[in-house]
């Protein structure tokens, strides 16, 4: 049916043919070919550019300014309009213009801003620190010997020996060079959770969930002390740097400052809601950081016994903190992502947040040389360059055979006194020392 | 006014001009905004109303204003501080909203309230390249500090550890000093100068102390400080789902008795939350017993089997040699009648050759000697039932053992008793005698159905224990109370007739008492007895009553009739000559 109506009808092409020549008839005496005249059409265009977009053809000095620097963008192909018409608008813009639209001005106008064109250009200039270059680090030693999760670990000032407290309710302390077992330490009745070696004596303190606080004589491996006080479980532990001072915090919401000689209890360093689980002292003022569960860091005047500052940044409980030996700052730790934060001493103003270790932050350290540890509570540990606070290296602790994959944790760490070795104490009961790689 | 108004205020912070083109900060005290007050001439302060303190400038009240005027304070109710803040601005004109956070805290306490506590120091614009160092406290300032915080704190514990310090022991009032006391006022006494003495008042030192210790209430916590963090979000419903710790059920209590389904009750004990996971090896090491164990069973049946073959093939190997002896001693005796040469010639050749020689020769010689042969065949062949019969025998004896070594424990304690002739009682030892363990007899039935015991029951003190023998029906009886053949013939019966064996036998013997010579009468009639002793009824005519009335009814004298009178003296009589034959 169709192929026989097709073949009724006439051929187009004589039916095109007809009608053009009859279009050409009519129309002969009006010039149509004047479209293709270029200049007029060019010079119309300009007018109609120049009368529309005269008043924009700058941009307002501020948003130049956000622009930046770089060129403009060429403006887009717009569907709309033929070829031709975009080629003569260029050409049309470019004739009457000489310089670009919407180009910058010359950065000599910048000066002869106003202060809220200088502020903003301030705001726009980063400021880059570029990072340091530090070398990966990685396990070079397993130590296994405790029988329960490794709490707390301190080194001895003069970088021979460590000595570790874990859920076995021992102490022990390790040759740092053999990793050989040198004594075990027992007398607390649970877990120990805090240990320092004291830089001028020969004495090495120990605190416990048991609420004690003991100090061991480390010339006759006996408890010479205790230092009585604590309503429950104490959870950190730590000395004055200049002082025979001993500051210990935990379960109670309260730090206790002690005086090491007397045994007497100087200040009960009370504010925090909930529990205290990190310690640091300084030499200067704050002279006493607590880090607590109440998710707050406090930095305490320890001649009136006062809080003297609350960094209330942190949305978790804050588990971990650290000083660095050379620089006056120090940096917290606690839960969940952008978890740990580096505060400026001894004002407490926020230096930057740490983005990228997404875990339950157990410990933390740094070293002189500007590295930073974080250990994690699912056995994630991170390193960062301190100065800046970016991470360089990430990496996962493995639990040592024979424990589940959730005893994968890592609850204390400290470096070394030269920084070059990590000591960590795990939830698979075993001291892990890490080391820079050497190349 | 105006310009006054603008000299105080701060400057604009974002002004058209561009004339102002350095950039000193001046640090501009914050001022208070209340404009000073204006106080109207007398006569227009109609409607006006003088509140503050400056509105009376030094003077009193205005009487024209009729409202409650408190000029210098006077007449006001005293109240407590208000805690209203003067609004306050900064040196940038910003308002300062943070002094209400501050306001209250000690002087020193610095509190982040701003927005710019949260922006990284790097970012921050108001702070300086020295301010964004952080060098480590110098030396000077560390020791400055330690000396500072020394002191103080010094003096802390000095106070706690006072009542520890011996030199707080209050001495034996040996301290006592004397005054020269001149009075001012000379009166008319004739005193004029005193000598006083002064000492302390001996304390005791274990006197409990004099006031009461009160307890100082604790102050007024610090001001919260600004939080400086976002509030925690919503929880979403994954979170929550997650975080859902379904309602502890018990299976022990229901107090208000929920009807709680199956699958609740199966999810809330929480054992079926982990899989146990049983490690392959314990598949594999049972596996491997097991064919281990098979293999080993085969093993020994297929020894056990291959010996057994081995001893059949023996014993057959030996049973032929036996029947080739035996052929031969036929022979044998059969050639001194015939050639001997044959039978040596027999005997070289192989048994079968010979035996059919032997059976050729039987042959040859039936026609010869036919009577002798019968006789021979005879003997031979009585000869023959004997080994048969000896044979039969042997292999009697053979399979006896065989089925012996294959037998249990139980068959075998049997034969063993029957064979030692021991006591069958030590079926009791051995546990092969089993109580006869019918219900009824487990329990006492008296107990059943019955208020209360009743007088049959047992006395207290009657020794009945049990109301029914424990061991039950013959079988039992007879299997414990077989006392053994202890006829003649046995050797064992008697000590194995040696004097100490006999002895031994004596005084070992529980209660076969050693057997008397000469037992009761008639015992010796008697067949052994097998079991406890069993009385019959006795149908017979016990006492003679029948044959007496019979006797009687025939008329028949008793002395004359002998035999039916049953004379007890003449039997005994005769029973006595019978004893001494």
């Amino acid at each position: 049916m169709a192929t026989a109506t097709e073949g009724q009808l006439p051929p187009l092409s004589g039916l095109l043919a007809s009608s053009s020549r009859r279009t050409a008839a009519i129309f002969a005496s009006s010039s149509v070919p004047a479209l293709s005249d270029e200049l007029s059409s060019r010079a119309k265009l300009a007018v109609k550019i120049s009368s529309e977009y005269e008043a924009v053809r700058e941009l307002p000095i501020g948003l130049r300014q956000q622009q930046g620097p770089q060129a403009p963008r060429p403006p887009k192909a717009i569907e709309g309009p033929p070829q031709e018409t975009t080629r003569l608008i260029e050409a049309a813009a470019g004739s009457t213009a000489p310089q670009a639209a919407l180009t910058l001005a010359p950065t000599s106008k910048l000066q002869t801003q106003t202060p809220l064109h200088r502020a903003l250009s301030v705001r726009k200039q980063q400021r880059e620190i570029k990072p340091d270059y530090h070398p990966q680090w990685r396990l070079s030693r397993v130590i296994s010997g405790h029988l329960g999760w490794v709490r707390s670990v301190a080194v001895e000032p003069g970088n021979k020996w460590f000595a570790t407290g874990a859920g076995d309710r021992v102490i022990k302390i390790w040759d740092l060079a053999s990793g050989e077992l040198k004594i075990s330490l027992t007398g607390h009745i649970s877990t120990v959770r805090g240990l320092a070696v004291s830089p001028r004596h020969p004495y090495l303190f120990s605190c416990g969930e048991d609420k004690m606080v003991k100090c061991w004589d480390l010339e006759a491996n006996k408890v010479i002390r205790h230092y009585h006080g604590h309503l429950s479980g104490i959870y950190a532990l730590a000395l004055h740097p200049t002082l025979d001072l001993l500051v210990t915090s935990g379960r109670d919401a309260s730090a206790r400052l002690w005086d090491m000689r007397t045994k007497a209890q100087i200040h009960v360093l009370s504010g925090h809601t909930a529990t205290v689980g990190a310690l640091l002292t300084a030499p200067v003022d704050p002279q006493v950081i607590t880090g607590s569960m109440d998710s707050t860091v406090k930095l305490w005047d320890i001649t009136a016994g006062k809080a003297m500052m609350t960094l209330t940044h942190h949305k978790k409980s804050v588990r971990a903190l650290a000083m660095s030996p050379s620089e006056f700052s120090f940096v917290s730790g606690s839960a969940g992502g952008n978890n740990i934060k580096k505060f400026k001493l001894p004002g407490g103003e926020l230096v930057y947040t740490c983005k990228g270790h997404e875990a339950i932050i157990n410990a933390m350290s740094v070293n002189a040389d500007g590295v930073q540890f974080s250990g994690g509570d699912n056995g994630s540990l991170t390193f960062w360059d301190y100065k800046t606070g970016l991470p360089f290296q990430h990496m996962d602790d493995i639990p040592q055979p024979g424990s589940l994959d959730a005893e994968a944790g890592v609850f204390c760490s400290t470096f070394d006194m030269t920084g070059t070795r990590l000591i960590t104490g795990g939830a698979d009961k075993t001291i892990k020392i890490y080391a820079e790689r050497t190349q | 006014m105006a310009t006054a108004l603008a000299s105080l205020l701060p400057k604009p912070l974002y002004s058209v001009a561009v004339e102002e083109e350095e950039e000193v900060e001046v640090q501009q005290p914050t001022l208070a905004l209340a404009p000073r007050a204006v106080i109207p001439p007398y006569g227009q302060r109609s409607g006006w109303r003088p509140t503050k303190a400056d509105d009376f400038g030094d003077g009193g009240a205005y009487p024209e204003c009729h409202i409650a005027q408190y000029p210098n304070e006077m007449g006001r109710k005293r109240t407590a501080a208000g805690n209203t803040l003067a609004l306050q601005v900064d040196a940038e004109g910003n308002v300062r909203y943070d002094l209400i956070a501050t306001q209250g805290h000690r002087e020193g306490v610095k509190v982040q309230s701003q927005f710019k506590d949260l922006v990284p120091l790097s970012q921050r614009t108001d702070l300086s390249e020295t301010q964004r160092q952080m060098e480590l406290p110098t030396d000077d300032e560390i020791a400055a500090t330690a000396e500072r915080t020394k002191l103080a704190l010094e003096k802390l514990v000095n106070g706690k550890i006072k009542a520890a310090q011996p030199k707080h022991v209050p001495d034996a009032g040996g301290k006592s000093q004397f005054i020269r006391y001149t009075p001012v006022q000379q009166s008319g006494n004739g005193l004029k100068q005193r000598i006083i003495k002064m000492s302390e008042v001996v304390e005791d030192p274990l006197e409990p102390p004099r006031f009461k210790h009160k307890k100082v209430p604790r102050g007024p916590p610090s001001p919260p400080p600004p939080v400086l963090r976002s509030p925690p979000r919503k929880a979403t419903a994954e979170e929550q789902k997650a975080w859902m710790i379904p309602p502890s059920i018990s299976n022990w209590k229901n107090n208000k008795g929920f009807t709680i389904p199956l699958d609740k009750r199966l999810a809330a004990d929480g054992r079926g939350l982990q899989d146990i996971h049983i490690n392959d090896n314990f598949a594999k090491l049972s596996e491997a017993l097991y064919v281990a164990d098979r293999h080993a069973r085969e093993e020994v049946r297929q020894r056990a089997l291959m010996q057994q073959k081995l001893a059949q093939k023996e014993k057959e190997s030996k049973e032929e040699n036996l029947r080739m002896l035996a052929q031969r001693a036929r022979q044998d005796r059969v050639a001194p009648s015939g050639s001997r040469a044959e039978s040596a010639v027999g005997e070289s050749s192989g048994g079968a050759g010979r035996a059919g020689l032997g059976l050729a020769d039987y042959g040859s010689d039936e026609s010869e000697e036919e009577s002798e042969r019968d006789e021979e065949e005879e003997e031979d062949e009585a000869g023959a039932k004997l080994r048969d019969e000896m044979r039969r025998e042997k292999r009697q004896q053979r399979e006896r053992e065989l089925r012996m070594n294959n037998m249990g424990t139980e068959q075998r304690a049997k034969m063993l008793a029957r064979e030692q002739n021991r006591d069958i009682s030590e079926k009791i030892a051995l546990g092969l005698a089993k109580p006869s363990a019918s219900k009824e007899s487990m329990l006492d039935q008296r107990l059943f159905n019955r208020d209360a015991l009743p007088s049959s029951f047992a006395d207290e003190d009657a020794y009945n224990l049990y109301d029914r023998p424990l061991f039950h029906g013959s079988s039992a009886a007879a299997a414990i109370y077989q006392r053994g053949n202890l006829g003649a013939g046995n050797d064992e019966s008697f000590g194995g007739g040696t004097e100490e064996g006999i002895g031994e036998a004596l005084a070992n013997d529980r209660f076969g008492l050693g057997a008397p010579k000469n037992g009761f009468q008639g015992a010796g009639d008697q067949e052994l007895r097998e079991g406890p002793v069993q009385f019959e009824k006795d149908t017979g005519d016990v006492f003679g009553v029948d044959q007496f009335l019979e006797s009687a009814t025939r008329g028949t004298k008793r002395g004359i009739d002998e035999e039916g009178g049953d004379s007890r003296k003449r039997r005994q009589l005769n029973r006595a000559d019978d004893r001494e034959e």
